[in-house]
C-alpha cells in the first residue's frame, strides 16, 4: 500500500522504496501509540500522502515521458497495459493534490470523506479535485489514443 | 465497443486498472529491519552527544557554572577552616615551647643560684654545728 | 646574675580566668596583675589539660626538642604563667610577691629551692607539690630587678621525669646536696608561717 502510493505519486521506484522506507521506520515508533489496524491504516496513508508532497517539493519532478514510467510490478488487470501504462503517466503529471487523491480514490478506493481526512481538507474540495482529475485524464487518455475500447 | 468520454466509469475502471497496488520491491522488508537498527544504534550516540550538547543551552550552562563555584566555594571554605587551625595550632604549640622555655630559664636561674652560693660557701666544720645548719 | 635576654613578645592567649594562675585556684595578687599596664613587655600564657594536648599535636617528633616536649606535656594539666619585664627597677613591690608566695606554705606544697640573692636582687623560689609521694606540680617564682615571673606546671610530674628534663630548655638539674647554712640562701623544705 505504502510503497504503491508512493511509487503512483512520484513514478520513480528507488524514490518510492526510499519514502517507503521512511514511512515505516516512523511507523516503528509511532505504534505504540495507534490503537486499532484501521487507525494504522489511516496513520500509513495520511504519513505516506504528506511525505510524497514533501519529497514532491523538494526535488522538481519533472514532466514524465511514457518511456520513463517504469513497468509496474504487478500487471494491470486490464488486458491492455499501454493503457494502464499510459494512465499512470497522466496520473503522475497531476499536479501534488489532485494527484493524490486521485490515488488514494483508485488504488485504495477511498471514500472522499476518507481522502478529506486524510489530506485535511474540506471534502468539497477533494469532490471538486476528483471531478476535474477525471476530466482532465479522460481528455488526455482520448487525445492520445483515442478511443479507448475495452 | 464503449466510449469512454461517454461513460465516466470507464476512465474509473482504467484507472483502478492502472493503479492497482504495486508490490515493494523484493527484500523490501529485510531492508527497512536493517536500516531500523542502523538507527537505533545511532539514536544512542545521538542520546549521548545529546547529553553533551544539553550545555549548549545557556541556562544550563549557567546552572553547571553555578554549582561548580558552589562547590569550589564551599572546598575553599574547608580548606581555609583547616588552614585557619593549622595556624591556631602552630600559635598554640609555640606558646607551648615559649612557656616551657620561661619555665627552664628560670629553674637554671635557680640552679646556678645554689651552685653561686655552694661555690662561695665554706665547708661546714663537724664540731660547730650551728643550730640554724640543721634542716 | 644578668637577666636572660629573651624576645618576649605581648600576648594574651584567650583562655578563660586570667588572673587564676592554675587550676588549683592560686591566684595573682591585685597588684601583679596591674603589672601588665606598668611592663615592656609581657607574656601571658594559660594552657589547660585539653589545650596542652591540642598543642602538642603540632609538636614535631623530628624536632629534637619537640619531641621531648610532646614527652613532658603528655601527662600535664596545665602550663600557666606570667612574666613581666620592666625598664627600670622598682616597677613591682616586694610585698606582692610575697603575698602570692605565702599560697604555698600549706602542707602539699614543698619549697626545694629559695634564693635570695643581695648581690643581683635575683630572688628564686621553686615549689613542689606532692600528691602520694609523687610529684603533681611546680612553682617557680622568679623576682628580678627588672624581671618578675610566675610559672605553674601542674601535672603529675615524675621526679625522674623532672631529671630527664635537666639541661632540655634550660630546666637544670637539681642537686640533691643539703642547702647552705648562708642566710641569703634558703633551700628549706616545707617552710612554715
Amino acid at each position: 500500500m505504502v510503497f504503491s502510493i508512493a511509487q503512483h505519486f512520484l513514478a520513480d521506484r528507488p524514490a518510492a522504496e526510499e519514502l517507503a522506507q521512511d514511512v515505516f521506520l516512523q511507523l516503528h515508533g509511532t505504534l505504540p501509540t495507534l490503537k486499532s489496524e484501521e487507525h494504522v491504516k489511516f496513520w500509513l496513508r495520511k504519513v505516506t500522502a504528506h511525505r510524497c508532497i514533501d519529497y514532491q517539493r523538494r526535488r522538481k519532478l519533472t514532466q514524465v515521458s511514457l518511456d520513463e514510467v517504469p513497468e509496474p510490478a504487478s500487471p494491470a488487470q486490464s488486458s491492455d497495459p499501454f493503457v494502464a501504462r499510459r494512465l499512470q503517466l497522466f496520473v503522475a503529471s497531476l499536479p501534488e493534490k489532485p494527484r493524490l487523491i486521485v490515488i488514494l480514490r483508485y488504488q485504495e478506493d477511498m471514500l472522499p470523506e476518507d481522502i478529506a481526512e486524510v489530506l485535511t481538507m474540506p471534502v468539497a474540495t477533494v469532490k471538486s479535485h476528483l471531478q476535474r482529475s477525471l476530466a482532465l485524464l479522460r481528455d488526455k487518455v482520448t487525445r492520445t489514443i483515442g478511443e479507448v475500447t475495452i | 465497443m464503449t466510449e469512454t468520454n461517454k461513460d465516466p466509469n470507464l476512465i474509473e475502471d482504467a484507472l483502478r486498472n492502472a493503479l492497482c497496488r504495486d508490490d515493494a520491491p523484493e527484500g523490501f522488508a529485510v531492508r527497512v529491519l536493517a536500516r531500523a537498527e542502523q538507527e537505533n544504534s545511532s539514536a544512542h550516540k545521538a542520546q549521548r552527544a545529546s547529553w553533551l550538547s544539553i550545555f549548549s543551552q545557556p541556562l544550563v550552562r549557567w546552572v553547571a557554572f553555578a554549582t561548580v563555584s558552589i562547590c569550589l566555594v564551599i572546598g575553599g571554605v574547608h580548606y581555609r577552616k583547616l588552614q585557619r587551625q593549622r595556624a591556631e595550632g602552630e600559635a598554640a604549640k609555640a606558646q607551648l615551647m615559649l612557656a616551657l622555655r620561661i619555665a627552664g630559664s628560670k629553674l637554671q636561674l635557680a640552679k646556678s643560684k645554689v651552685n653561686e652560693i655552694n661555690q662561695s660557701s665554706p665547708e661546714p666544720q663537724p664540731q660547730n654545728k650551728s643550730p640554724r645548719s640543721r634542716s | 646574675m644578668s637577666t636572660i635576654n629573651r624576645k618576649l613578645l605581648p600576648m594574651v592567649l584567650l583562655l578563660a580566668f586570667p588572673t587564676i594562675l592554675c587550676a588549683q585556684d592560686l591566684k595573682l595578687p591585685p597588684g601583679v596583675e596591674k603589672l601588665a599596664a606598668k611592663a615592656k613587655e609581657t607574656v601571658e600564657v594559660n594552657m589547660d589539660g585539653p589545650m596542652l594536648q591540642w598543642a602538642s599535636k603540632f609538636l614535631s617528633s623530628e624536632d629534637p626538642e619537640e619531641k621531648k616536649a610532646a614527652k613532658l606535656v603528655a601527662n600535664l594539666k596545665g602550663i600557666y604563667v606570667r612574666s613581666f619585664e620592666f625598664s627600670e627597677e622598682g616597677a613591682y613591690s616586694a610585698p606582692d610577691v610575697e603575698a602570692f608566695r605565702a599560697q604555698f606554705r600549706s602542707p602539699e606544697w614543698s619549697r626545694v629551692v629559695g634564693v635570695r640573692s643581695e648581690h643581683d636582687g635575683d630572688n628564686v623560689d621553686v615549689f613542689f607539690k606532692l600528691e602520694n609521694e609523687k610529684m603533681a606540680g611546680i612553682v617557680i617564682i622568679a623576682a628580678e630587678p627588672k624581671e618578675l615571673t610566675f610559672v605553674n606546671i601542674v601535672g603529675p610530674l615524675e621526679v625522674d621525669q623532672l631529671a630527664d628534663l635537666g639541661g632540655e630548655f634550660g630546666i637544670p638539674k637539681l642537686k640533691t646536696k643539703p642547702p647552705s647554712s648562708k642566710p641569703v640562701a634558703k633551700a628549706d623544705k616545707g617552710e612554715q608561717k
